[in-house]
Formats: C-alpha cells, sequence, structure tokens
C-alpha cells in the first residue's frame, strides 16, 4: 500500500469535487443558505398567515340563557384563553334583530347567512325526524318486531345518509341547535337547587342543546374544537353562579385540582429538542453527503470515459478505492456538520426571534454544551465512514450517475426507517441496538444529548456502539474494494435487460453448482415467502378453536419448514443447477463422521445453552407469541414436537442453507467468507434475537462441517440431535438428578435445567476433541473428487463454448 | 527506461529478454447473456521488439481492444500469458502498469482539470520526483504544442485538444512500452498527422509500440509489422511486405478483405462438418 498514491487521489478527487457544481451546491450552499432560508420563511408564513374564520350557526339562539354566549357575530371573547380566538369563528344566529343591532355587512354576506340559516333549519328538520326514528326504532327493538326494526334501520340509515350530504353542502362547520325553552328550564333548576327544596324532584332532564359537526371534514374539526372549548368554559360558568346562588362553594365540582409543577428547565428543554433534531439529521446529512460526491467519483467517473484512464494509472485498486472513500469520507462528514451547524444557529437565532410567540415555551435554544458537540463528532465518524463505504460499493455498481441514484435510494429509505425508528421516544438504548448499525449510534447520541444528561451506563454504551460501527464500516469498505476490483462491474456493459433472454440464460448455461447471485436470491426467496405467509398463518391460527391452538401452530411449523425453506431451496437446485449431488453436497460421509456428528450435540447444547441465558440481558425480550408457544410446546404430544422441531428442522433447513445457499456462496472463492454467510442467513430466518445469535453460532459449526465432510448428512444428524435435546431439555429437565452429587454436574434454577461449570469445562474438551475430529478434511480417496471439480470449475466454459462453436 | 530514475527499475528488473512485450496463447471470455460465454480473445500470441510498431490491425469488435486491456492489466486474461518489460500482466500488474504509457478512446482525461493539473497529476502518480516532472511537462508541451491551453479547463477544450493532453499523460513517465488504440479516431487531418508524427518520434526513441486501427493508411506508413486480427484470432503476422510475399497480394486493403473472407469460409465449413 502506497499511501503517496492514495493521498495524491484524494487530493485530486477532492479538487475534482470543489469544481463540481451540483456538490458544491449540496454539501456547502445547501446547509448554509437552506435552514436560513427556511427560518424566514417560517416567520414569514407567521405573519403572513391568517386563519380562515369558521361558520357556527345557532338555532334557537332565543333560548339561549340569560349569561352571554354570543356577542354579534362571534362568540363573547371572555370564553376564549387567548381572545384573539374569537375572530377565527364567525356565528350565525336566527335572532331577528340581528339586522338592527348589528354593524352593517355586505349585501353578499348577509344573502349568504340567510342561505346558511334556510339549510341549518332543514338539517334541524332532519335532526328531529332522525329522534323520532331512533325512538321508534328502539320501541320496535324492544317489543322484538324484527321487520319493523329492519325498515327503521334502513330508513335511520338513509336519512344519516342524507343529513351528512346536506350538512357538507350547507357551508356550515358546526351547527348548534337550541332546544326550546332551554333558558327557561335552566332557570328552573337553578331556582329549585337554590331553594334546596329536596322533597320536589328536581327536573334536571329537560331537552339539551345538540351540536352537530362533521370529523371527516377538517375544517369542521377545528371549528368545533373550539366551539367545545367555549361551550365548556360557558357551561362551567353557568355552574359557577348556580352554585353560587345556591351557597354552595364554586369549587364544589373541583374536589381534586392539583397544582401542576413543571420542573423542566429552560436548557433542558432545549436539550430535548437538540436530542431529538441532531441524531436524525446527522444520520441523513452523513448519508445525503455521501450519497452524492459517491456516484459522481464512481458512476460518473465511468459516464465521463476516465475510469480507464485512472486505472492503468500505477496505483492499485486499493489505493484507488481508497483515495475515493476518503474524498466521499471528508464530504459525508462535512455535510453533516454544516448541516448541524446551520439548523443550530437558524433554531437558535429564530427561537430568540420568536419571543412571545408559541416557541417563547422552547425558551432560549440553547446550543448542547461542548462536551455533548463533541460526541457528534466522535459518533459522526464511524457513521460518515459507513456511509461512505457503502454509498462507493453501491455507486461502483452502476454506469451511470443516473443508475447510481435509483440504487442508492433504497439505502436511503432503509435509513431513513432506522432514523425514525431511533426517534421514537419509546425506543431506548440497550445492548442489542447498541451492536446495530445506524440504530446504536444514532441512539447513542440521543441518550447522550438528554434533557437530564447522560447516565453513566451511555458512557459504557458508547464501547460496543464504536467498535461495532467501525466494524461495519471495515466491511462495507472490504466490500467497496472487492467491487472495484471486479471486471464485470467495471466494466458492465450497459446491455438492455431482456427478461426472456436471461431465463434462458439460466437454463441454458445451467452449472453444477449455483452461483453467487443464484444463492443470494434464493435466500431472499425464503425471506419473502416467510413474510408474505406470516399474515396468512397468523390469521388460520386465531381461526382456530383456543385449544386446538398449541398443537395447529406445530402442524402450521412442520408445513413452514417444508413449503417455505426446503422447498424453494430444491426447486431452485433442480432448475438452475445440473448437478444435485454437489448442490446439496448428497455424499455418503461414512458411519465414524456421522457417530461422531450425533455425538457432538450432547457436548455443544449444554454449552450454547448456558451461554445464551448468560447473554439474556444482551437481548430484546421475546414476543410474548412465544411464550404462548413454548407453553404449547411442554403440553403437546412429545413425538409430534419432535417431528415439528428437530426433524423437519434438521432436513429443510440443512437442505436450504448448507445445501444450495453455501454451495452457491462458496463461488465466492472464499469458503471461510462463504461459511459466515450462509450463517448469518441461517441466523436471520429465526427472526427472534437470541434465536439469531445462537442459530449463527451453529451456523459457523454446520457450515463448517458441511465444507470439511464435503457432506450434508453429518449436518442433518448434529442438526437434529441438537434440536432434540433442546426439547428434552425443555421437558424432561426435571428429571435429572441435581441432588447430592449430582449437584456437580447439574443444578435447578428458574424452572430450568442448568448445568454447573464442571459440567461445563468438561464438555468444552469433548466438544474440542470432537470438532477436531469432525473438522478434519474428508479422507483420501475423496480428496481427488474434490480436486476434480476444482479443474472442471475452470474448464466447462471453454469446453462448452467450443462444443458449440463446433456443432453450431 | 525513464532517465531519471534508472536505477530503480533496473534494480528491480527480472533477466531482460530482447523483447519487451510477448504475448503467448492469451485467451479472454466473457459471459453474455444471448450467447452464453463470449471469446473476445483467441489464443493470441505476437512478441513486439524495442524500437518496433506492431500494428493491430482488425474490424470493430475483432478483439483490438480486450487484447490491449489485458496489455494495459485492466482485464484480467482467461487463460495464457502476457509479459509486458519482464512482468506478467496477471501477476505483477502495478508494474506493468509503471512501465507503459496506454492510450485508447477511453482512457479520457477529466474535464474539471487544466491540461497542467491532469498531466501533473499522473506525473506524480508514476513518482516522477517534482522537479523533474515540472521540466519534462514544459518539454512534452512545448512539443505537443500544449503550452497554450496549459490553463484550459478538460470541459473547454476541443477534441484535438484533448488528444494532445492524451498524449502528453501517456508519455509524462517516458515508458519503455507504449499502447495506441485507435488514437487518431475522431480527430482532424492537422491533429491527426501530429499524433502519428508523434509516434514515429517515440519509436526513433527506441520505445517499443503497438499500434491498434482499422485505418490501413496508418499501418502501412507507421508500422514495421502487422497483426490482422479477427474474431478474437490473428490471422496472419509480419511486415508489409512478408505479409504480400506470403499471400501475393500487394495491396493490403486487398489482402485484409481476402484474409477475413477466407476465415469466414473456414468457420462455414466448420459448421457444416
Amino acid at each position: 500500500m502506497n499511501w503517496r498514491n492514495v493521498i495524491l487521489i484524494f487530493q485530486r478527487e477532492v479538487l475534482d469535487q470543489l469544481r463540481d457544481r451540483r456538490t458544491l451546491f449540496m454539501v456547502a450552499v445547501l446547509p448554509i443558505l437552506l435552514y436560513p432560508l427556511l427560518g424566514i420563511g417560517m416567520v414569514q408564513m407567521t405573519v403572513l398567515f391568517s386563519e380562515q374564520p369558521r361558520s357556527v350557526v345557532i338555532l334557537g339562539a332565543a333560548d339561549l340563557p340569560a349569561l352571554p354566549l354570543v356577542e354579534g357575530r362571534r362568540f363573547a371573547s371572555r370564553w376564549f384563553h387567548s381572545s384573539a380566538d374569537a375572530d377565527k369563528l364567525r356565528v350565525v344566529t336566527d335572532l331577528d334583530d340581528t339586522a338592527t343591532t348589528l354593524p352593517p355587512e355586505s349585501k353578499e354576506q348577509n344573502a349568504a347567512d340567510e342561505q346558511m340559516l334556510a339549510n341549518a333549519k332543514q338539517i334541524c328538520e332532519r335532526i328531529r325526524e332522525r329522534r323520532k326514528i331512533e325512538t321508534d326504532l328502539d320501541a320496535a327493538r324492544a317489543q322484538r318486531q324484527p321487520a319493523e326494526t329492519a325498515t327503521l334501520e334502513t330508513a335511520l340509515q338513509n336519512l344519516n345518509t342524507r343529513l351528512t350530504s346536506l350538512f357538507d353542502r350547507s357551508g356550515i362547520q358546526v351547527l348548534i341547535y337550541i332546544p326550546a325553552d332551554f333558558a327557561r328550564n335552566l332557570a328552573q333548576r337553578q331556582k329549585e337547587l337554590a331553594e334546596r327544596d329536596v322533597a320536589t324532584t328536581v327536573q334536571f332532564d329537560y331537552a339539551r342543546p345538540v351540536i352537530l359537526q362533521n370529523s371527516a371534514d377538517e375544517k369542521s374539526v377545528i371549528a368545533h374544537r373550539r366551539v367545545h372549548d367555549v361551550l365548556q368554559a360557558w357551561e362551567r360558568s353557568i355552574l359557577k353562579s348556580q352554585l353560587h346562588e345556591s351557597q354552595l362553594p364554586e369549587t364544589l365540582t373541583e374536589p381534586v385540582m392539583p397544582a401542576e409543577i413543571d420542573l423542566a428547565e429552560q436548557e433542558q428543554v432545549s436539550a430535548n429538542v437538540w436530542s431529538k433534531m441532531f441524531p436524525a439529521l446527522l444520520v441523513i446529512m452523513a448519508l445525503t453527503g455521501a450519497f452524492y460526491p459517491a456516484v459522481d467519483l464512481c458512476a460518473g467517473e465511468k459516464e465521463r470515459g476516465t475510469m480507464e484512464t485512472l486505472l492503468i494509472c500505477p496505483a492499485t485498486r486499493t489505493e484507488i478505492v481508497l483515495g475515493k472513500f476518503l474524498t466521499v469520507f471528508v464530504f459525508s462528514a462535512s455535510t453533516a456538520l454544516l448541516n448541524l451547524l446551520s439548523v443550530g444557529m437558524t433554531g437558535k437565532y429564530m427561537a430568540s426571534l420568536a419571543m412571545g410567540g408559541v416557541s417563547s415555551r422552547l425558551g432560549d435554544l440553547a446550543l448542547p454544551p461542548v462536551s455533548a458537540l463533541i460526541w457528534v463528532i466522535v459518533i459522526l465518524l464511524p457513521l460518515a465512514t459507513l456511509f461512505s463505504a457503502l454509498c462507493l460499493a453501491i455507486a461502483t455498481f452502476a454506469k451511470s450517475s443516473k443508475e447510481g441514484q435509483y440504487y442508492l435510494t433504497p439505502l436511503l429509505m432503509v435509513t431513513l426507517g432506522l432514523t425514525m425508528f431511533c426517534l421514537s421516544p419509546a425506543t431506548e438504548m440497550q445492548p442489542f441496538y447498541s451492536v446495530m448499525p445506524v440504530i446504536g449510534p444514532g441512539l447513542l447520541l440521543k441518550g447522550l444529548l438528554k434533557a437530564n444528561g447522560p447516565g453513566t451506563e451511555m458512557y459504557l454504551y458508547a464501547i460496543p456502539v464504536l467498535l461495532t460501527s467501525i466494524g461495519y464500516s471495515l466491511l462495507a469498505l472490504w466490500w467497496a474494494i472487492e467491487q472495484f476490483g471486479s471486471e464485470e462491474v467495471l466494466f458492465r456493459e450497459a446491455e438492455r435487460f431482456d427478461l426472456r433472454l436471461w431465463i434462458k440464460h439460466l437454463l441454458r448455461d445451467k452449472e453444477p453448482v449455483p452461483t453467487f447471485s443464484e444463492a443470494g436470491f434464493c435466500f431472499l426467496l425464503i425471506m419473502l415467502l416467510q413474510f408474505v405467509s406470516w399474515k396468512s398463518f397468523q390469521t388460520a391460527i386465531q381461526n382456530t378453536a383456543q385449544e386446538d391452538q398449541g398443537l395447529f401452530q406445530i402442524r402450521l411449523l412442520i408445513i413452514q419448514q417444508i413449503a417455505l425453506i426446503a422447498t424453494p431451496a430444491l426447486m431452485m437446485g433442480v432448475i438452475l443447477t445440473t448437478s444435485l449431488r454437489r448442490t446439496f453436497s448428497l455424499r455418503w460421509p461414512g458411519f465414524r463422521r456421522l457417530l461422531l456428528a450425533a455425538l457432538l450435540p450432547f457436548t455443544l447444547h449444554p454449552l450454547t445453552t448456558e451461554l445464551v441465558v448468560s447473554l439474556q440481558w444482551f437481548f430484546p425480550p421475546p414476543p410474548p407469541g412465544m411464550a404462548e408457544l413454548m407453553k404449547h410446546l411442554k403440553n403437546a404430544n412429545v413425538l409430534l414436537v419432535i417431528l415439528a422441531f428437530a426433524v423437519t428442522p434438521a432436513i429443510c433447513e440443512e437442505i436450504a442453507f448448507r445445501g444450495f445457499l453455501l454451495a452457491g456462496f462458496r463461488r465466492l472463492g472464499r469458503v471461510g467468507v462463504a461459511v459466515i454467510l450462509s450463517s448469518c442467513a441461517f441466523g436471520i430466518i429465526h427472526m427472534i434475537p437470541h434465536q439469531v445469535f445462537n442459530a449463527t453460532l451453529l451456523g459457523f459449526v454446520l457450515g463448517a462441517m458441511c465444507v470439511r465432510n464435503r457432506s450434508l448428512f453429518p449436518g442433518i444428524v448434529f442438526h437434529f440431535g441438537y434440536n432434540l435435546l433442546g426439547i428434552l431439555h425443555d421437558r424432561f429437565g426435571k428429571f435429572v438428578p441435581t441432588g447430592s452429587a449430582w449437584n456437580f454436574f447439574f443444578r435447578w434454577e428458574d424452572d430450568a435445567l442448568r448445568y454447573q461449570p464442571a459440567l461445563l469445562c468438561l464438555l468444552s474438551l469433548l466438544c474440542i476433541g470432537l470438532l477436531n475430529r469432525l473438522l478434519q478434511p474428508a479422507s483420501i480417496p475423496d480428496l481427488q473428487d474434490t480436486n476434480a471439480p476444482a479443474v472442471d470449475e475452470s474448464l466447462p466454459h471453454s469446453d462448452r463454448f467450443q462444443a458449440s462453436a463446433l456443432h453450431g | 527506461m525513464a532517465y531519471w530514475d534508472v536505477g530503480r527499475f533496473d534494480s528491480s528488473l527480472p533477466l531482460m529478454k530482447s523483447s519487451m512485450i510477448t504475448v503467448h496463447r492469451l485467451t479472454k471470455r466473457f459471459a453474455d447473456l444471448r450467447t452464453g460465454a463470449f471469446t473476445a480473445l483467441d489464443r493470441v500470441s505476437f512478441e513486439v521488439q524495442p524500437g518496433e510498431i506492431l500494428g493491430l490491425l482488425g474490424p470493430n469488435g475483432a478483439g483490438k481492444t480486450t487484447c490491449l486491456r489485458i496489455l494495459s492489466t485492466v482485464l484480467k486474461p482467461t487463460s495464457g500469458s502476457a509479459i509486458v518489460a519482464g512482468y506478467d500482466v496477471a501477476t505483477h500488474p502495478e508494474e506493468v502498469r509503471a512501465r507503459i504509457g496506454f492510450l485508447s478512446n477511453n482512457t479520457g482525461i477529466y474535464d474539471r482539470m487544466t491540461a497542467g493539473e491532469m498531466v501533473e497529476h499522473f506525473g506524480r502518480l508514476y513518482g516522477i520526483p517534482e522537479a523533474a516532472l515540472q521540466e519534462r511537462i514544459s518539454l512534452l508541451f512545448e512539443r505537443l504544442q500544449i503550452t497554450k491551453f496549459r490553463d484550459v479547463l478538460g470541459s473547454k477544450m476541443s477534441t484535438g485538444m484533448r488528444q494532445k493532453v492524451s498524449i502528453a499523460r501517456t508519455i509524462i513517465h517516458d515508458p519503455p512500452v507504449l499502447i495506441f488504440d485507435e488514437p487518431t479516431s475522431g480527430l482532424d487531418v492537422l491533429v491527426a498527422r501530429k499524433v502519428i508524427d508523434e509516434v514515429k518520434t517515440l519509436q526513433d526513441q527506441g520505445k517499443c509500440i503497438i499500434y491498434s486501427t482499422h485505418i490501413m493508411r496508418e499501418v502501412e506508413k507507421l508500422c514495421h509489422r502487422i497483426a490482422i486480427i479477427y474474431r478474437g484470432q490473428i490471422l496472419a503476422i509480419g511486415s508489409v511486405q512478408e505479409l504480400a510475399d506470403q499471400y501475393s497480394e500487394p495491396d493490403m486493403e486487398e489482402l485484409f478483405f481476402k484474409l477475413i473472407d477466407r476465415h469466414e469460409e473456414g468457420l462455414a465449413a466448420n459448421l457444416v462438418s
């Protein structure tokens, strides 16, 4: 590695990018100008923004009690929190003297009001009709007259429909109907209350006002919320005066009325704002900042025809990628920082401007302390590294800038999803999240910027977050370098993609074992099938009777394994490969190896069980459905459970993951990477985090076993044994003696059989011994077998080609 | 050998054979959706000596560019070997790249760099000491008449200007091996003439040159030997005189068509049988 070359390329690319108007715009101009402009825009909007007054019609206004609800054409301003709100509702009443007492308004307005009143009256007619039907309906129901009930129900429904359309067309947002004699009834009640004549039954049962609104209509909802508040204030006032006159304390109706104290200090309020905004902005801007330069540096370079110029210079591909990567990284990091800075400054300035407005409650949005800002930078570095490397790898694949942008959009979507997840107030840092890409850094930053200061545990979380982030970044960078080294990627022809031709090619140019992409596709297919079937399985489970659910779920599991895991892999194997024997490693490994594979679970199962238990703190709790299933497991027929949880998975999962997938992944040329990939795929399919972990671990063992024995069968035997032991452990663990001397090996804890350290040490030794035997490459006569396909793999192209050239 | 660091190159050089480029049964296959595998280069062998220009003559898609891309280590051969300036392209690509100058239609110049910056950048990548580099650049720019547009951005240059800068980029490190892939395509006669003169100058300096083209006149004028390449195979190789004698056809163009026709006939006969 010649760092001088890396630096030379880096310098050139930075200069190149700085001369590119598009990149400069995205990276520097946009953040510096966008947020202040948005700020100005917001100020402008608040100045210019005026809410259209909404129309409220009151029918029967003459019957309103003396306490004035309405003043002229609006509600009395004393019923509003902020008196300015009174202008936002325009009240039209059916009082005769409206015209005389109110300031004259335009003729059209009056005409419109007249129209509205007419509409309101019509609506009220319908309401009365509706009430009558409702009474009849109740009566019919009470007398159990089904025919009558049905007719009335239809009539009611029709009426409702008509009422809705009538209301929608009326131009009224809220309609208040005051029943006749309402004021008189109210006064009567007050009088009776004041006299406190308990003997006379107080007539509380008078007709109440009716309020009509349409909650599907935004305007109506807003108006209704205001009207509701007004009427509540008004009602409270009426109540108070009633209490007063009855010589009761005015606070009678508020026996609790707690005093509320908000302890949030101003810095904390602002810290809260920043702790939400900064992580999201950091993640998204680090990605955006990497996105455009990466496309320009790779796809753009191909497009402009300078890629080959670069490739023929003495720098190695790794040096070129590193130079480009550093460039993308610098732009990603500076975009993110510039954006944060600009947002911070604008936010602070805006908040100080808007004193007295709503945002004054946010206080002066003081920027977070310097220590927090340093954390921002510390976290930004691995994030920018990850995104830069990912964008670079993807952009290398694209042939043109436009294509690059298409490929990068999914990355943006996924990142946005993860960011949204981090932003949710319910999501807090926990061990499992700390090792997830993007989520870890996002949550860490959120925790560090939090109002009440970061807890010590946050600083501890920084270690796994940073370590894993660096790990992911290095992986992504490695991928980018691999991509850049691949001829197919660099010199991809912009050939027209023809599905028919492609399928023909797949079927015609079959190879003995699947290709890497076929294996990858198989995995995606399995995932997709699981996802699609999930819903229908859930519905099916819910549709079965409660007591049968357990059994049903177990059966479903068998079907799922066969139909959704084994079948896709087998089908793809049959259709796309020429040698099922090699694809699925169908080779007799000999009894000795099968026996070793059968013994291995006895040593490995206790070890992994203890490992997972000891790591329980790390994983988020399993979903509730899981516990349910476990309960069923303990009660179901043991043979059925073994069939569902040991036999079927051992066969189906091995066929898919150690068969088709591993064979395809091995085409990468690196057996280790292939085993890791297939284990990760095997883990991911298990969904529940601690099972994912366990399955991935086992995947390593299973993958290595398959590769070394060149046979699927030891894996199947081991897989069966391992799962069987799991079932036996859950079910019959309680029969294992834990008393006296046995206590040296076993103990009973938390309703489960646990293994003592002494036993575990012994088992580890045995396990290493067994693995050592099992993972020895298969013996000499088979060795020729391995060599043969290796030679064959380099040859088939030429042979086939020559054959086809000769025969036509 | 570059004049500024003869020592460095020499110390790392393995035993030099007389030929600068040795290509032996070089084969390259690509995956192709339509036909399965596509053989772009089929067991091609040739040698080029220092001070010699080998002309690669062939129609579009004959495999010229693929062959030259393998020699420049941008592509890896499927089988066969190619030794350039004493190094195998498959095992020592960096050493090979440091010793060749490569110019093709696909080696464009940077739009957002000036002629001076562009050549300077590549000179540094080749590890030329700064003082020597500046001296070399002014020498080359003078010779290629670039000096007057030295500070013009690539995007503002005409095709001819770009090609001149490309040539300067190709020979900035004074490599012993030069590969030109259709260097005159798309150029006006004046610039094309200039390019051909430059190639001649380089040959006079004792460089080993491969010159690929589909223009007969250039080949006749420039090349010591000609390799006629068609469908990934070399149909004939030799000097103009040798070829004319061997196929008793003094006219190069006629000879070219004759060879291709014969090859097609051979293929057709093969298919029938």
